[in-house]
């Protein structure tokens, strides 16, 4: 399936369309999903470190996802970077 | 209507208001409101900043406010009205980033439940903060990593003196 992954903060580096489009197997766990994005982004994104993306969470519109679960039905995800608002 | 009012304000549309958070959280049951009101200053770390852009993942930001005054409602257990608003793009010195407001019978729970709601805000909403300083340069801010694996990572390992709890400060 094909998945779509917002971008936020100093991940909006990583591509200047403010998404990512990653082809993944269906049933990918969050876990699953970082090491391919990690992967994607070594070779699109070499500037972007893999401990940023290793410390950031990923997320539906509703929703923290941990590494244990699988990937919403709609295929639509953000990656959030460590947060810091006010 | 609700009692608990959260907002994410879009700063080329308008400013936060503090009178408006101030008339939300009024009530006649209500003899004690505090309000925390978070500016951009001047100062960070050492570097002198002219502006501050905000980054959100609007729906869960919204969410995440809601979530929080739940949790404070529970917290303190007494009627309260709290209003939440955070801004959205690019702020210059001295604007508001962010409103917490709170109406409670007494004082001590508005203190407890502003406090609550503000550091909750802090470390657990999809907001992200990018500095421009004065010499151009610009920089996203260490924050908290929201990665349950890594929180747990960090609650285990020992702290310094810094003041935060998990191994930065802000």
């Amino acid at each position: 399936m094909k998945v779509r992954i917002r971008l936020f903060g100093a991940l909006r580096d990583a591509d200047a369309n403010g998404y990512i489009e990653l082809q993944v197997p269906e049933h990918c766990t969050i876990a699953e999903l970082r090491e391919l994005l990690r992967d994607h982004l070594r070779t699109h994104a070499p500037h972007i470190s893999a401990g940023l993306v290793q410390r950031s969470a990923f997320a539906s519109d509703d929703e923290i996802l941990h590494n244990h679960r699988t990937l919403p039905e709609n295929g639509q995800l953000a990656i959030l970077p460590p947060v810091s608002g006010g | 209507m609700s009692d608990i009012y959260t907002a994410v304000v879009d700063i080329r549309e308008t400013q936060l208001d503090p009178v408006a958070a101030l008339d939300f959280v009024s009530d006649p049951r209500f003899g004690g409101i505090d309000m925390f009101i978070g500016k951009v200053r001047e100062h960070n770390l050492g570097r002198l900043v002219t502006g501050i852009s905000y980054d959100l993942f609007e729906p869960l930001a919204l969410r995440t406010f809601e979530a929080i005054g739940e949790r404070a409602r529970r917290e303190i257990g007494a009627p309260m009205k709290l209003y939440i608003a955070h801004a959205k793009g690019d702020l210059s010195l001295g604007e508001i980033a962010v409103i917490v407001a709170v109406g409670t019978p007494h004082r001590d729970e508005a203190f407890r439940a502003c406090r609550l709601a503000i550091e909750a805000v802090k470390h657990e909403a999809p907001i992200w903060k990018q500095e421009h300083y004065v010499d151009g340069d610009s920089a996203w801010s260490e924050g908290c990593s929201l990665c349950e694996e890594h929180r747990e990572a960090e609650r285990a390992a020992p702290h310094g003196t810094k003041a935060h709890a998990h191994g930065h400060e802000h």
